[in-house]
This record gives C-alpha cells, sequence and structure tokens, in this order.
C-alpha cells in the first residue's frame, strides 16, 4: 500500500513537471505559429454544424440578466431572425463586456451571416476575456479555425 | 315666345353651369377627402432618441448619473412614488415609479444599490426583476416644412375613456348623424344671433376634423359649405370608427416653439411625457378639454384655466355617468402632473445631429425621413452629452480666466465613443454646443500634432522582433536635407536627450526620437499601420509627418485611436442603432462589426506607454490607483506654434478626443497640456468612469527595467520600471551596478507554478 501511494505520487509529480517544462517561455517563434493543432473534439465541432449550435446554446452567462437576454436571442436563432438575435446580443454586451457567452454567440451569429472574418474577430475578442472557461477558450477557437 | 325661349335657355344653361361646377367642387373635395385619408393619413417626421438606459442586477452604475438621466426624463423627486414619473432616493435604495416604455411596462420598482452596483431590483410585489428600462429621451426630430408633429395612434391603444369623453364633450350625437347635426347647428345659431357674433360652434367631430385637414380656421359662409359638403363625403366614404380614430390622431393640441403637436398620442407625452396608455382619467380629461382652447387652457402657461377647464370636463364625464361622484371628487383634488418639458423642437445636440445625418444619407432620402414616421434610435448617452458640453464650456471660461480674453473666440470639439463597440456617445462641435454651425468634430482637419507618434511607435512594435518598449531610440541632432531644403526638428523642451528607451520617448513626446524612428521604419510600413487603424486619408512622405504635419478630422483621429484602446480590434464608429418603422419593425440596423487589424500584445505594450502619459507625462496628476482601475493611457498633442491643442484618453470604457485652438488658425497660449487635457479632465472627473476589467493576454510578462539605459533594473533599484514585454524578447542583460539592488524573483517569469499554470492556459493563435 505504501509502495502504491509512493508510486502514484511520483508519476503525478512526473506528468505536472513534464507538461511545465514543454512551455518554452524564451521561444519567440511560439508567439507566431498559429493554433492548428486542433484536438479531435473541435475537428468534430467543425465538421457538425448543429452540435457546434447545441454547444453553443448549452454556454450560460454568469449575469442572470444577461443569462435572460441570451435566451431570448436563442429562441431568435431557433427562428433565424438573425436581425433581432443581432439587436438582442448586442444589448446584453451594452450591460457587460465580459461575457464569453456572448462573444460565443456573436462569433457564431456572423458565421451564420456568413461573416467568416468578422466571426474570427469576435472569437478572437472573447479569448482575452480573462474570466472565461477551457470548455468556451476551445469553443471560440472553433471560429479561429473558420 | 322667343324672350320665353331665352330665359328658359338662360336658367337652363345657368342650372347646367351650377350643376357642372357643383359637381366639380364636390369630385375636388371628394378627392381631397380620400386622397388624404386613404393612405398615409399624415407626414410624421423622423425623431431621434437617445439610447434607451437598461438596469440590470449585478452590473456596475454611476447612481449620481442615474440619477441626472431620471431628472432629464422628467421623473420628479419625491419621499413616496406613487404616480409614474416620480422616484425617491435613499442611501442605497431608488424606488422609481417608471412610466413604461415598449416591452417596459410601468409600475414601482425597487433598486437596492452598494458600491456602485445594483445588488437587486425588485417589483411591486417584492419579486426579482433581473431588466428594467428606462424610456430613451426624445433628442430632435426631422420635420416637414409644416413642422406638424404627431404620435400615431391605432385602435387597441387607445383608451376607452379617451373615446367617452370625446364623446361626451365634443360630439354626444356622433353616432347618430351624418357628419352634420342639424340639432348642434341651430342651437348654436341662435346662441350666435343672440350674441350678435359667432361665439358657439355647432360642428360635429366630423365637421371638426374636416376643417383641420382640408380648411382655414377663418369663419365664412363659403368655408363652411365646403366644411359641410366634405363631412358629407368623410360620412360617406368611412365607418365611424375610422372617422373617430383620424380626429384622435389629428387634433391640434399645442405649439412648442416652431413645432405644432398634433393628436393625443403626441399630447401625452408633450404634457405627460408617457404614452396615453399610461394616462388617469383626470389627465386625459385635462387633454380632452384642451381642444377647445389650445392656448387658453395650456396647462404649461395657464395652468388656473387649464384646472378649471379639466374638472368642467369632469362633470361632464359623471352627469353622464361615466365616472361615479366619489371619483369625481378625487379626480378634481388632483394637481395636473404636469411633466417639465423634455422634447426639443430641434435637436439640444446639433453636433450629434450632423453625425446621425451624416450617416442617415448613405440609406434614406430627406423626403421619407420627414413624412414616414421613422423612429432613430441613436447611441447618444444623455450624461455623456450633457458632461461633455458642460466640460467644454467650463474649461474655456477657466482659460479665459487665466489667459485673458484673447481665448474669447477659441473654439473646440469632443467626442466621447464607447471603446469596445464604437458606439459614438457624445459630439461637441464647438465651444457654444448649442448653437448651430461649422462642427468641428467632423469638419476641422487639423494638424494632429504629438497625436500621430503612437501610430508610429506601434508600427514599431508590431515588429516585434526588433522593437520592445526599451528599446533604445537616438534623440540627438537630427538634419534632414530635401530638395536643397534642410529639416531639424527640435523638441518642445528645445533639448536633446541622447539614448533614452523606446517608453520614454513616447510619454515625454520626444519630437527627434520619433522622428528617426519613423524614419527606420520607413514611410510604407507606417502608412499600412495607419490604414489598420482605420485613416482613411492620402498619405505622403515628408519626414515631418512623424511628429505631427499631419492633419486630421477629430472624428478621423478617434476613429484611430478607437482601434488601440479596443486592443487593435477595428470597429467603425457609429452614432445610430437601428432604425424603426412606424409600427415599431426594424427598418435598417447598423450593426457592431469588428475586424482584428494588429495583435493585441504589440498594442498592450503601447497602452502601457500611453498609461504612463498619466503616470509621469503630459496628463499627469491622477493618483496612480485611480489609472490603474480605469486602465487609463492618452496622449496630448500640440502643434506648430501652438495652433491646435489635442489630447486622447481613454478610461474605463470611454474613449474620449478633444481639440482646441482658433478657426482661423492663429497661434494659441495652450499646449495639450494645458488646453484639451483640462477639458478631458473636466469630463472624466465629472462622469467618473466605472472599473474595467483586464483583459487576459498570457503572452506578456513584466520585467523591472531601468528608465535610462532600457536594461534590466530591480524593484528596489532607482529609476526602475516595471514594463511589459512580449514574452521571449525581455532585456537579459543587468548591468553590473544594478546586480545587489534587482531581485529576479519580483519578475513574474520563470516561476514553476507560472509555468504550470501556463501550461493549462491557451491563447488565441
Amino acid at each position: 500500500m505504501k509502495f502504491l501511494r509512493l508510486y502514484i505520487t511520483a508519476v503525478v509529480s512526473i506528468f505536472l513537471f513534464s507538461c511545465a517544462s514543454n512551455q518554452t517561455t524564451r521561444d519567440i517563434s511560439a508567439y507566431e505559429v498559429p493554433v492548428n493543432d486542433f484536438s479531435r473534439t473541435v475537428e468534430l465541432l467543425i465538421a457538425n454544424e448543429d452540435f457546434l449550435e447545441t454547444e453553443i446554446m448549452r454556454i450560460n452567462a454568469l449575469n442572470p440578466s444577461v443569462q435572460r437576454i441570451i435566451l431570448g436571442a436563442d429562441e431568435f436563432l431557433k427562428d433565424k431572425n438573425y436581425v433581432k438575435v443581432n439587436s438582442e446580443l448586442e444589448r446584453a454586451l451594452r450591460l457587460t463586456k465580459t461575457e464569453g457567452a456572448l462573444y460565443l454567440r456573436i462569433a457564431h451569429l456572423r458565421y451564420k451571416q456568413g461573416l467568416l472574418r468578422e466571426s474570427e474577430s469576435f472569437a478572437s475578442r472573447g479569448l482575452l476575456l480573462s474570466n472565461i472557461s477551457s470548455w468556451e477558450r476551445l469553443l471560440l477557437n472553433v471560429y479561429l479555425k473558420n | 315666345m322667343k324672350f320665353k325661349l331665352s330665359i328658359s335657355l338662360f336658367i337652363g344653361s345657368f342650372a347646367v353651369i351650377i350643376f357642372i361646377f357643383s359637381a366639380a367642387l364636390i369630385a375636388i373635395i371628394d378627392y381631397r377627402v380620400t386622397a388624404k385619408l386613404d393612405g398615409v393619413l399624415w407626414t410624421v417626421p423622423a425623431k431621434l432618441y437617445s439610447r434607451p438606459l437598461e438596469l440590470a442586477e449585478n452590473i456596475e452604475i454611476n447612481i449620481d448619473n442615474l440619477v441626472r438621466e431620471l431628472e432629464m426624463l422628467s421623473y420628479i423627486e419625491v419621499s413616496n412614488p406613487e404616480r409614474s414619473g416620480q422616484f425617491s432616493l435613499s442611501k442605497d435604495n431608488l424606488q422609481i415609479f417608471l412610466r413604461g416604455y415598449k416591452d417596459q411596462r410601468s409600475g414601482i420598482f425597487n433598486i437596492s444599490l452598494g458600491n456602485q452596483k445594483i445588488k437587486r431590483i425588485t417589483n411591486q410585489l417584492g419579486l426579482s426583476e433581473d431588466l428594467i428600462k428606462l424610456e430613451p429621451i426624445v433628442i430632435g426630430g426631422m420635420y416637414p416644412a409644416h413642422m406638424e408633429d404627431r404620435v400615431l395612434l391605432d385602435w387597441p391603444e387607445v383608451p376607452q375613456i379617451l373615446i367617452e369623453t370625446i364623446l361626451a364633450v365634443e360630439d354626444q350625437n356622433f353616432f347618430n348623424h351624418y357628419g352634420i347635426s342639424l340639432k348642434s347647428i341651430s342651437r348654436a345659431f341662435l346662441t350666435n344671433i343672440k350674441a350678435g357674433e359667432v361665439e358657439q360652434g355647432g360642428s360635429t367631430i366630423t365637421q371638426q376634423l374636416a376643417k383641420s385637414l382640408f380648411f382655414t380656421s377663418e369663419q365664412t359662409i363659403k368655408r363652411k359649405v365646403m366644411e359641410a359638403i366634405a363631412s358629407l363625403l368623410i360620412e360617406f366614404h368611412y365607418s365611424k370608427e375610422e372617422i373617430l380614430l383620424a380626429y384622435i390622431n389629428d387634433v391640434f393640441l399645442a405649439q412648442s416653439g416652431r413645432r405644432a403637436i398634433h393628436g393625443f398620442g403626441l399630447g401625452a407625452h408633450h404634457f405627460f411625457g408617457t404614452s396615453i396608455k399610461n394616462l388617469d382619467t383626470d389627465q386625459i380629461a385635462l387633454l380632452v378639454g384642451m381642444l377647445k382652447g389650445p392656448s387658453l387652457y395650456n396647462p404649461r402657461r395657464n395652468p388656473k384655466n387649464a384646472t378649471k377647464r379639466r374638472n368642467l370636463v369632469l362633470s361632464v364625464l359623471k352627469r353622464n355617468f361615466n365616472i361615479s361622484d366619489a371619483e369625481y371628487e378625487n379626480l378634481t383634488i388632483k394637481q395636473l402632473g404636469i411633466s417639465a418639458p423634455n422634447y426639443r423642437t430641434e435637436t439640444k445636440y446639433p453636433a450629434f445631429h450632423d453625425l446621425v445625418r451624416l450617416e442617415l444619407q448613405e440609406n434614406f432620402n430627406e423626403r421619407d425621413l420627414r413624412t414616414k414616421g421613422l423612429a432613430i434610435e441613436t447611441n447618444v448617452d444623455p450624461i455623456l452629452q450633457d458632461a461633455l458640453e458642460v466640460a467644454i464650456v467650463k474649461t474655456k471660461n477657466q482659460l479665459i480666466n487665466k489667459y485673458g480674453t484673447k481665448l474669447n473666440d477659441l473654439e473646440g470639439a469632443a467626442i466621447a465613443v464607447d471603446i469596445s463597440n464604437g458606439e459614438v456617445k457624445a459630439v461637441v462641435g464647438s465651444t457654444r454646443p448649442s448653437s448651430y454651425g461649422f462642427n468641428r468634430s467632423i469638419n476641422a482637419i487639423r494638424p494632429i500634432g504629438s497625436l500621430v507618434k503612437p501610430f508610429i511607435y506601434l508600427t514599431a512594435l508590431d515588429q516585434y522582433k526588433d522593437y520592445n518598449l526599451t528599446t533604445i531610440l537616438d534623440d540627438s541632432r537630427l538634419s534632414l536635407s530635401s530638395g536643397g531644403i534642410i529639416w531639424e526638428p527640435d523638441n518642445f523642451d528645445k533639448k536633446f536627450h541622447g539614448n533614452i528607451p523606446l517608453h520614454v520617448a513616447l510619454w515625454q513626446s520626444y519630437n527627434i526620437a520619433s522622428a528617426r524612428l519613423g524614419l527606420d521604419l520607413g514611410f510604407r510600413s507606417v502608412e499600412t499601420m495607419f490604414s489598420k487603424l482605420g485613416i482613411k486619408k492620402q498619405f505622403q512622405d515628408y519626414p515631418s509627418l512623424f511628429i505631427g504635419s499631419f492633419e486630421l478630422s477629430p472624428y478621423q483621429a478617434i476613429q484611430a485611436y478607437q482601434t488601440i484602446a479596443a486592443d487593435g480590434f477595428y470597429t467603425p464608429l457609429r452614432s445610430i442603432r437601428e432604425i424603426k418603422d412606424i409600427k415599431g419593425e426594424i427598418e435598417f440596423s447598423y450593426p457592431y462589426s469588428i475586424e482584428q487589424r494588429i495583435r493585441p500584445e504589440p498594442v498592450a505594450l503601447l497602452k502601457f506607454a500611453m498609461q504612463q502619459t498619466f503616470e509621469r507625462g503630459t496628463a499627469r496628476g491622477y493618483p496612480s490607483k485611480t489609472i490603474e482601475s480605469w486602465s487609463a493611457g492618452g496622449k496630448t498633442g500640440t502643434s506648430d506654434d501652438q495652433r491646435d491643442s489635442w489630447f486622447v484618453g481613454f478610461a474605463g470604457e470611454t474613449l474620449v478626443l478633444v481639440w482646441l485652438g482658433f478657426d482661423d488658425n492663429r497661434q494659441t497660449p495652450l499646449t495639450g497640456r494645458t488646453g484639451a487635457f483640462q477639458v478631458w479632465k473636466n469630463f472624466i472627473d465629472d462622469i467618473n468612469p466605472v472599473f474595467k476589467q483586464k483583459t487576459s493576454l498570457p503572452r506578456i510578462n513584466y520585467v523591472w527595467t531601468d528608465m535610462n539605459d532600457g536594461l534590466l533594473s530591480g524593484k528596489r533599484c532607482k529609476n526602475s520600471l516595471l514594463v511589459p514585454f512580449i514574452k521571449g524578447t525581455e532585456p537579459n542583460i543587468t548591468p553590473t551596478v544594478r546586480r545587489k539592488c534587482s531581485n529576479r524573483k519580483e519578475t513574474s517569469d520563470g516561476g514553476f507554478l507560472e509555468r504550470l499554470k501556463e501550461a493549462f492556459e491557451g491563447g488565441q493563435g
């Protein structure tokens, strides 16, 4: 038992150390490398638009007032009423500019409208937020791929 | 026989002529009646609205500004709100009786406040309401030549009590006559004969409608006949309901400046600041009572007459059993409840109006704007707009006190925008902001002075392999010869500063170092950066461009700075949100659009240098804590011979640019700091921006460096500053003299935990 505990501790330590040491903070060239190496999940999200939309609609805002607006916008999105979706999302963005859920939806909306460059820019804007989850980050990265 | 025949022929011809003439007259009147009432009934001018203020839980808010907005909307502070349009304020609670606006219902709402935040919003029942909306302020309109204004009502919007009151007072027999009531005419005729003058009218509602739609108010037999024919034709063509609705939308209620207030829809807004559906019986009685004499019974000018008339109308309602005796007693003792006038005939914000017009020109023609009843929802924030106007006037007065009357005709312009979404929040085009005329914010093209420098420095920082904030620049004598002309720039302090780090050259605004940097970078790369920032202007290859001979309007300049303040995301500035048709459907919108043009990291470095303008440069004076919480940054600009004074600065979510100077381009005693910055300061101190959350840039690393040589330093070393770098571009040499005081542990780089954190943090590509 003692040996097993020691073994697990050693394995975890080696894993953590290897994660940390893989980061080359002084490597200036890393700055220029676009994130192309998407995981299997991202590939799946890109391949299936409906699946992607469902995943985005599952992302809730932290602020309940903003969430209320988002729910309305999602309904308009289902009806493909993009003008209203945009109007509602902009309304929410005026209340707070720090909700990843909003940037995700607006990036998705622009994607649906065929405005791919804007979609990418909104996703990039969302990635600058400091309070987004890893899943939101991953979803936002999907629009960079587009 | 012959004679008899001639007489008969004459009479016959005369009768035919009379018949033809009458038929033609009736046909003409009939055409006018149907043409007017069939299609678009009335010309309805486009109206400009400010942004509606939405209040939500957990949202940061400046309480003082909220109260100011309520006052601008003519809400009245009371101890206990009982009527719409009232509010009460205690230390941590605001209670508002909302008037209601579109999907926002009227009612009392409690807003718990604390720590510059809305903690909770509850309704009358104590239930949580996470979102409420204040009505927008109407900031102007686009009127047809006759200046008639109205808010059209449809049947579902017309309260029953309004119909009952109109019928009781104006035409009790309305549903039983054919446009003309002989009973009413004979009664009026007898009264007038007795009086020896026209004292009473016997007009039905249909006649009144005919009169106001087609004829003048002169009391002649001819007009009366025409009016009677028109009334019969109206009754022939239209149902009673259609006639009554037309009347409700058409009656003249008041004159407001050059604008004529028509219809009960607009009457409700004009006198009570709310829509007709929110009015109480006494308020409806007042409006209906005013029909007899809009000027005589105007409640603002003649409140006594108006009260008397209202009570008379209420007594008619009591007599007709529309209201009970008890209701009558209660209603007659009520105050008139008139709101302060908050509607501007022609916009109070002419410079903003200009900008809106410019944007509208691309998609709408002038006629549609004046007749189709469009609702133009603008981005103007009335609080910021008023504060910016006050700041420019106040600063001019302060400058006149300091420098004397030679600044009497000093002019200026200022623009405030929301950094993230590019919404224009306020525009001032003159030091007399309410006056019409030359709008300097759009039309004054002036040399931007040192405001150009951040564009040059950003060009360098974007080439991050060659430049960072501590790259050493040369600020020694520079002499260039071109076409026999020698160009030798000098610094504002007339000194040379030798080798200095790049960030110091920027916040100290050294001309020679900037010129050398521009020349090193080359015209083409600087031109590319100008274009990325959104400057659409011919670029000319003069080295003087690098220190500010480049000319822009304040509006063009703030567009470029918006891209910087928004971390490299270009967003076209927009003064309009959307345009709705008369039915409230979106007819045209101006959506939020962004384009990432510059990577956020080089922009973050530039913003750091611009923050130093506040910390130690030409905009110093604010405490570090304040600068940090606002994420503030800025740049002063002074053109040659101090002809132009500029300042641009961001604080919180607001970016503001100010220009001061003379229209005839003569010299001022002002620099960017002593002139334009003072306007910015007065404005920002007034609005007190809320805290801004910082962006996440994992590829930025902060390192202590020396402010003279740009090499590594430490927190405890003299003259050191914590400077951001794109990872991998940090300086790596610590001079021997600073080895003792420098402490590498104080940098945020290198720790195991830091690296572990980074391993799990992604970033954008």
